[in-house]
Formats: C-alpha cells, structure tokens, sequence
C-alpha cells in the first residue's frame, strides 16, 4: 500500500490536522450500529473524580495512568496490523475512571491515530469516530472543549446523569467527600445538548433506586436528553421484591409517557417491542456481546478482549489477558469470545426461557460471577428482573396500541409515531 | 456419561499423553485410596485404568488391584517386567527408549514425541507398524506448532501412509492412530476426560485428567491455578461446570468432523484458557490427519472395496473449523 510521507513536515502536518477537523465522517450510522465497526477501547486511567456505589470498577486507582509510549506502541500495532483489522470501520474509545482526566493524552493519542492513518492510507481513514463515556464534571474545561472542536464530526460523546438530584446524588459521589455530582454535571448539560442534539445518557438502576426511576427519566426528558439508555445492574444485588418494585415503578413510567405523548420524541430503553420473545435455539443463538471483538488496552500495554476483563473490574477473578502492545494479540485466547454462542454458556431455564429475548447478559460478569474461570456460565442475577420488566413492557406496548388505534393510527403505522429504541445495553 | 477411571498409582507413573510428567519423587496412593477408588469405580459401573510407575508395587497394591477387570498402562522402562509383558498400553516416552527397548509386538504402543523429534526420525515407524497391535502417536508439543511445521507435518504423514496403504493391500490392518482412526470413524471419539473419564490421583482426590493433578502447586496459565480438583474420596465428585467437558458444549468441536481428534482438555485449558475451546494448533494437526487419512481411504481402496459401509471422507477447504465459524 502507498504511504504518505509528508507528515514529518510540521507546517504540513498542523494543515493536515485542520483539513481532518472540517472532513465529515464518510460511513453512514448503519455500519457503526450494525457492528461492523471494530471497537478500541484506551483504558486512559483508572482514576475518576467520582466513586459511584454501583461502579463495577473495583480496582480504581490514582497510579495506573497511560503512558504517551504504551499509546503509540498500540496504535502502531493496530495499524501496522491493518490485514488483522479488516472491519469497515473504527470506534476509538477512551474510557476511564474518568477518560477526560487524561485530555491532553487523548488529543495527542487522536492527532497521532489521524495521521497515522492518513500516512498509511488505511481503510478506517475518514470511516472512523473517538468516543467517550463520561461523568461529565470538566466537560466545560478549555481543553475539552478545544478537543471536541478540534475532532467534532468524527466524535460520539455520552455523559451519565441518573436522573434527579436525588437519585443521581444518592449513587455518584465525589470519592473524597461523598457530596453528590449532580449540580456539577447537570450545569454541562445545555452544552453538551447544543454539541450533541442527539446525545443519550446510560442510566444504571440499583436496588435502592429503583422508587426514583419514573422521575428521573421524566426529568432526563425535561433535559432535553431524549434517548434514556437504562439498564439494570447485572451483579447479584438485588433484594426479595425488587421485581415487584421494578414492575410497579416501570408500569408508572409508562402511563406517563403515555399520557404525556413522551413516547413520540423520547426513548426509554427499558420499552423495547422485541422483549420478552422465546428465542430460537439455531437462528437467534448469536452471542450478542462484542467481548472478543473489541480490543481494549490498559495503562500496562496489556490487551483485554473488553475492559469488563481488566483486572480493575473484577471482583474474584484474574484479568484475562489476551495479549500485549509487545508481543501482539494471542488469537488462541480469542477463540473462546469469537466462538460463543447463547445456548451454549446458558443454562436449561435460559434456553427454554418464554421470554428470553432482550435478557441481556455481560460477558465479564458472567466470567467473574462463574463457578470456574470460564466466560462460559451464564450469571443469571438478573432473571426475576428481566421478568418484572418485560410485565411492564408488555404493558406499555399494549397500552400504547390501543391508545394509537383510538387515535386512528394503525399498529403498521405506529413507527411513524413512537421513537423506537435501539436496544442499547452494554 | 461416565464411563472410565483412570487411577494414576503413584505421582512418578509414566505420561501417557501430551501432559508431561516431571515428577520424580516417589508417591505412592495409599492403599486405602486405592480400595476405595476400585470400589467407587464397581460402584459407578466405571471401567479402571491403571497408570504404573517404574517400580515394581508391593504385593498389597498388585492383589487390590487385581481383584477387579481392569486395564494396565505401563511405561516400557517399566521395572516390572511381568507387568510389561501383560500391558494392555506400554509407552515410549522417547526415541530412545523406543532404541533401547524396541516396541513390544502384538501391544498397543504408545510413542510420546516432540515434533521435532517426530520430522526427523519418523521413518523408523515404517517397520513396526506390522509387528504393534496399534500405534499411538502423542505429539507432546503440539502447541508449538507453527506454519513450518505444519507443511512438514503433512509430508510425515503422507510418507507413513504410503507405509499403512502397502500393508493393506497385503492384507495386514496396521493401526496407526493419526492415519487409520478416522477412517474407521463415523462420530466424534475425543479423550473425553471430564466427561466419559476422570482421574483419581495419590493424594486421594478426583482430577479432570492426570495432567491437572501433575501441574505444579503455583502453575499459572493466566486465569488461575492450573492444578484444581473435582472431588475427592469422601465426598465424591464434586465437577463445576461440568457440561463444558461435553462436546455438545464446545462450539467449534461439536460440528467438527476430525472424529479422531484427542480435543485435548489440558491442551485447551493451556493455550486458550477454556477446557472447551481448542487452539488454532490443535485444530491445524488434527485436520492434518483427517486430511491424510481421506487419502489414504481413497488409496486403499482404488485396490477394492474396502469398509464399504463407511462414507467417502468428504473435502475440505479449511484447516481449522474456526475460519469457517460463521457458516
């Protein structure tokens, strides 16, 4: 392949940098949905501002910070190794702790991967986009923001906000004070709206917060945050009567957005059409979780096949590593993500399970909660709330329906009227 | 369904497969462990499978265990030579014990091998396939293996085919198992262990195989001790996950149709950390075989019918099932 060999010109190479900030992104949304992206995740930092009491992060710490050398050594692997990555696109990730702690190595990690891919001329070049999951707190700060109006078109940016004051302060506090989070995130949110029209915020619902759930996603809505990704934890916390309060709480939720005609500009993930179906044992046996095919990397240049296996985010197990910025990836210990299937790491009642699909599952939990160490023993924690859930969710659709039909429009229609939800769980 | 156990009698018996036995320090089962195992396994209706040291046991050990039908592995440096004489399994764990004790006629042998040691000496099978009842090749590197070695491979084994097709034509039925297995094989027939067989090792507790008890107390493939237990004596057995020994649970092997494949429990564990998940390497040298042995089926029998009610092995594009995953 022709490579381009200018950029060790330095006044050539900021003209570059400018000219990508003003190049849209070439590949529609349907291959970044549809997973023909290959998701890279940067581990910038275990640190975090925050110490939320639902984090599976366990292991978080001040030390482990990514090094400008470990980067580069990455992502001169990545692109070296272009025959290895042969999806269409690219998602490069940055997560923490707190990714945006790390700023300044983020843009230097973005400027290098830009040009690099450039120079290469590499088929992710212009099919590529940096996304970011944050807590929102310095999304204001002057080198944030110079960031996302420096790579604004190739950029996916999400801040979590639980809800309300009350539900968001009760779970994401300060690590040193345990004061809530809220008034300092809640305060970026007009910015990051007028960046990110579309942007959506992942709720995540405990034991304890299940009472709040009804107005924390009316008052994400009133935020003007319209897709409300909400998803329950997948660790075996939950209490005697949780799926009773989860039904109830979610019944409540769906007369209001029903009521209010929420449903024609907002999304709830938890009201999802395709939930609570039999799953067929051949044709929907995919495993839906991309653990294998993404590639993360931590501060010690070791490869993950998701972060969900960084020994920061275990609780019982050893870290799965599955190779090293040094010696490449190991592609035999791939093999056991890239040949997972859902039967085959679920046990009887799963499969048989009358209500099993949207039954989600995390591939690292399901490692960690195992009886061995193996990605293949399906943790089954969630089961009576994913049953509370679907109660409500057939709730919702039926009373939506019938609602439409007395309004005159079709079930056919009712796309054209109820925002969908694209189902994101992980 | 359970249907062997194998009762490694002391910590230094003879490696009979890929494992290997670095032990050199007598530990022999207690003969209480040794009874109770016999009668766990007239029990569970299991068939035994003694695995010897080179020592000669005592007579205690030598009445427990025949007061029960049972088979005898025994290594061919065995001390015993009474015991060598009646094996139903004697193994060569080298090249040179193969020179210095030749192979046992009318035995099944086993012969344990580094690749290299394979590609450079396996002309010296050729004679003995005649004489064995059966001949076990182990490769005991098979994880090792790389693109090389896997074009030299094909080449060992067309060569030691042309051996096996000469001697069907005159109507001998030499068993060699990387070439004849699969021809005479119309389902899966892996090791199994976890599944069909367990190991009770000396220190009176069940393992998957003998390879898990033999790994060392602090031996680490990546995810965690490689040495772990499955019950023990007093309590029985005690397998976690144990479904994932099955081939029902193993993605890529149950389609697969290398039937004569080891599917190798340890070797998994070891190089992609699922018991049930085989290496690239693995997967490579066992179609290696089955590849070889369509050939030699179709050769024999251009010279006439030969087990006629086995199918054709069909072609394939791939040597590892894991490149066609998706279909």
């Amino acid at each position: 392949m022709q490579k381009r060999l200018f950029y060790k010109n330095p006044p050539l190479l900021l003209l570059f940098i400018k000219m990508m900030e003003k190049l849209p992104i070439k590949s529609s949304d349907n291959v970044w949905k549809a997973g023909n992206a290959k998701e890279i995740t940067f581990i910038v930092t275990k640190d975090c501002q925050l110490a939320c009491k639902y984090c599976y992060l366990v292991g978080k710490n001040t030390k482990e910070r990514m090094s400008w050398d470990v980067a580069k050594k990455t992502i001169d692997y990545i692109l070296d190794k272009e025959e290895e990555f042969r999806e269409e696109s690219v998602v490069w990730d940055f997560i923490g702790g707190e990714p945006f702690l790390e700023i300044e190595l983020i843009d230097k990690i973005c400027d290098y991967i830009k040009i690099e891919m450039f120079r290469k001329n590499h088929h992710w070049f212009n099919s590529y986009r940096f996304s970011f999951a944050t807590n929102g707190i310095n999304y204001h700060d002057v080198k944030v923001q110079n960031f996302i109006k420096k790579n604004r078109s190739h950029l996916s940016i999400g801040i979590t906000i639980d809800g309300t004051e009350l539900l968001h302060d009760m779970n994401r506090i300060y690590k040193n004070s345990c004061k809530g989070s809220y008034k300092d995130v809640v305060k970026n949110i007009p910015l990051w709206l007028s960046q990110f029209p579309e942007g959506a915020t992942k709720v995540t619902i405990a034991s304890d917060n299940i009472p709040y759930i009804t107005e924390s996603v009316l008052h994400l809505y009133s935020l003007g945050i319209h897709d409300v990704n909400i998803n329950c934890v997948f660790e075996n916390v939950w209490k005697e009567g949780d799926d009773i309060l989860l039904e109830n709480e979610l019944i409540k939720l769906a007369d209001e957005i029903i009521e209010h005609k929420l449903y024609e500009e907002n999304n709830c993930s938890f009201f999802w059409e395709e939930l609570g179906k039999p799953m067929d044992r051949v044709k929907d046996n995919m495993n839906w979780c991309g653990a294998g095919k993404m590639l993360s990397i931590d501060a010690a240049g070791n490869f993950y096949p998701c972060t969900r296996f960084a020994q920061y985010s275990l609780r019982e197990k050893k870290a799965w590593i599955i190779g090293n910025i040094h010696d490449g990836i190991d592609k035999n210990k791939t093999r056991p993500f890239l040949t997972l299937d859902r039967c085959t790491q679920s046990n009887a009642e799963c499969i048989d399970c009358e209500v099993a699909s949207g039954c989600a599952w995390c591939q690292g939990e399901n490692y960690d909660a195992a009886d061995t160490p193996t990605a293949y023993q399906r943790a089954t924690a969630i089961c009576k709330m994913h049953k509370a859930r679907v109660r409500a969710n057939n709730y919702y659709w039926n009373k939506l329906y019938r609602k439409l039909e007395l309004e005159g429009i079709a079930k056919e229609e009712a796309e054209k009227h109820v925002k969908m939800s694209n189902h994101e769980i992980c | 369904m359970l249907q062997y156990l194998i009762i490694q009698l002391d910590d230094t018996s003879t490696s009979y497969c890929h494992y290997e036995n670095g032990k050199m320090e007598r530990r022999l089962m207690a003969l209480e462990d040794l009874k109770a195992g016999i009668l766990f396994a007239m029990k569970e209706n299991l068939m035994i499978q003694f695995v010897y040291p080179d020592y000669v046991l005592p007579q205690e050990y030598k009445d427990a265990i025949n007061s029960i039908d049972h088979n005898d592995i025994v290594s061919s440096s065995c001390e015993d030579m009474s015991l060598r004489e009646k094996a139903d399994v004697v193994v060569f764990n080298s090249w040179a014990s193969v020179e210095q004790n030749g192979f046992q006629d009318a035995t099944v042998c086993v012969l344990r091998t580094t690749k290299a040691d394979l590609l450079d000496k396996y002309l010296l099978l050729k004679p003995v396939l005649s004489t064995v009842t059966r001949l076990n090749v182990v490769i005991t590197d098979v994880d090792t293996f790389t693109g090389q070695d896997f074009e030299d491979y094909k080449k060992v084994l067309a060569s030691l085919s042309e051996e096996v097709e000469k001697l069907y034509i005159e109507s001998k039925s030499p068993q060699l198992n990387q070439l004849t297995d699969r021809m005479l094989l119309d389902k899966m027939n892996n090791c199994n262990a976890g599944w069909e067989n367990i190991t009770l090792a000396p220190d009176g507790k069940f393992y998957v195989c003998p390879a898990f008890y033999l790994a060392g107390d602090d031996e680490d493939f990546g995810l965690g001790k490689a040495k772990y237990s499955i019950g023990d004596l007093q309590n029985g057995l005690d397998v976690k996950n144990p479904q994932l020994y099955k081939l029902e649970f193993a993605p890529l092997c149950r389609k697969c149709d290398a039937y004569q494949c080891k599917r190798c429990v340890w070797l998994n564990r070891k190089t992609t950390y699922e018991v049930n998940t085989p290496s690239h390497e693995q997967c490579v040298v066992a179609h290696l075989e089955r590849n070889a042995s369509r050939d030699l089926l179709n050769n024999i029998r251009k010279h006439g019918t030969f087990f006629p009610q086995r199918e054709e092995i069909k072609e394939i594009t791939y040597l590892d099932p894991f490149d066609i995953k998706e279909q």
